[in-house]
């Protein structure tokens, strides 16, 4: 990968929210007051990350009530561990190191499932993904639908989610090497994906 | 189309794309649910600490036992026997107190890579200790190999609850790689006393009676933590 790509990556962070989020910061005094038993605190922090986690699970599953169990499952994590984060730590990573945690659990659970579970004859029809739209502006999750799982899980991070590649290299256990090397392939991944959507946009005008 | 613009396009059509909206009614749910069941909770001791009390574990088992027995394997071992021996273990003892550190804490680091360092580690080790001993005639091989196994796994038992308690309040997110860690620890210690007090120098008996002691417990560690620890993922 080249050095200007590298650099486009890290300037390409993303307001996750149209409201402002609130900062780091403020986000990480919130988990400490949570950490000792501040209700108010407990509920803000709730309110902040939930829409983040939600979308985080809805593009790696693009099944909305999944995301819905898997945002539930997390807190309840996040909730027994909570004593394991250190005032002045980075809090995203943490909390997107259990997320990611809740989803992995998930995927074997289902896969565990799906192997005991009987075929039916017609397959329901998959959702519309990014390579089969020609003119409708398409939705993340859609967009994403098609790239490898780990590069889903990059580009949602560092596209919905706003973290850094820092952030998520220490939410992944990997490092920031292995992290912009599969924001790279996943945006060269999009690029042959949306190859019918500039057609038909061009075609169109 | 240049490879910039056609970014700067992926990127307009990432950041304008609709997101998914989360239903206010589950987090509400949720917040209901967390601020029910909430008390204060004393975060970790600092990661000095934690390291410091691991690393001790190993110094202080490998001392009290010089202390309580006769260090004879200790005298019967040449200058360059104790380097190549001790220095490597001291070293692996320090990485895998650093690496159970880091486990107990999601997202602190790049954990995995520092119990790897520590195996290879060890296998250098294990090169090192067929470069500085020999193999001896040892007559009774098998009495001598499970008297050695025996007193190694009573050294490295306390050892390994010791750590095991110190480690309860983490939450590792590969539990069998956090206990492997820990039974590598516990069983490292185990060799380390083997080293200090057991006078038999032939190479067979040292790669066999002192290095299973390691290989035993980080596989328990592994089997045990594995069982255990994903309690902590599932539901309530």
């Amino acid at each position: 990968m080249d050095g200007s790509s590298e650099s486009q990556l890290e300037e390409s962070s993303v307001k996750p929210d149209a409201a402002e989020p609130l900062q780091r910061e403020a986000l990480e005094a919130l988990m400490v007051r949570y950490q000792q038993a501040d209700q108010a605190a407990t509920r803000l922090l709730v309110a902040e990350l939930s829409p983040q986690l939600y979308r985080f699970f809805a593009a790696q599953l693009g099944n909305p009530e999944d995301a819905s169990d898997m945002l539930q499952d997390t807190w309840l994590r996040i909730h027994r561990v909570r004593h394991t984060y250190r005032g002045g730590d980075p809090l995203l990573p943490w909390v997107y190191a259990i997320a990611r945690c809740v989803r992995i659990d998930s995927y074997r659970r289902r896969r565990r499932v799906a192997a005991r579970e009987v075929g039916v004859d017609v397959l329901p029809e998959r959702a519309q993904t990014a390579g089969t739209l020609a003119s409708d502006p398409p939705s993340f999750e859609q967009m994403v639908a098609d790239l490898p799982e780990s590069q889903r899980e990059v580009l949602t991070m560092l596209k919905v989610n706003g973290l850094s590649l820092e952030e998520i290299a220490r939410a992944t256990s990997s490092s920031v090497g292995s992290v912009k090397q599969k924001a790279h392939r996943a945006y060269e991944h999009l690029r042959s994906l949306l190859k019918p959507h500039r057609e038909g946009k061009r075609a169109g005008s | 189309m240049n490879p910039q613009n056609s970014r700067q396009e992926i990127d307009h059509l990432l950041d304008t794309a609709s997101l998914s909206a989360v239903p206010e009614q589950r987090v509400k749910q949720i917040e209901g649910v967390m601020v029910a069941n909430l008390r204060p909770v004393r975060p970790l001791a600092s990661r000095g600490i934690y390291f410091a009390a691991f690393a001790g574990i190993f110094v202080a088992v490998c001392v009290a036992s010089w202390l309580g027995i006769p260090a004879r394997g200790w005298q019967a071992l040449s200058d360059l026997q104790r380097t190549l021996v001790f220095a490597p273990m001291i070293a692996i003892a320090a990485l895998l107190a650093f690496s159970l550190v880091r486990q107990m804490t999601p997202a602190d680091g790049y954990s995995r890579s520092t119990a790897m360092l520590a195996a290879s580690l060890f296998l250098w080790l294990l090169v090192f200790m067929l470069l500085v001993f020999r193999p001896l005639p040892e007559p009774a091989f098998l009495y001598d190999a499970e008297g050695c196994f025996r007193m190694g796994m009573m050294f490295a038992i306390p050892a390994a609850i010791m750590v095991a308690w110190l480690f309860s309040r983490g939450a590792p997110l590969h539990p069998g790689l956090a206990g492997a860690t820990a039974g590598g620890l516990a069983g490292l210690t185990g060799l380390a006393v083997l080293e200090i007090h057991c006078p038999i120098l032939n190479l067979y008996h040292i790669l066999t009676a002192h290095v299973s002691v390691t290989l035993v417990c980080a596989l328990l560690g592994y089997i045990f933590s594995s069982v255990t620890f994903p309690r902590w993922r599932s539901n309530p």
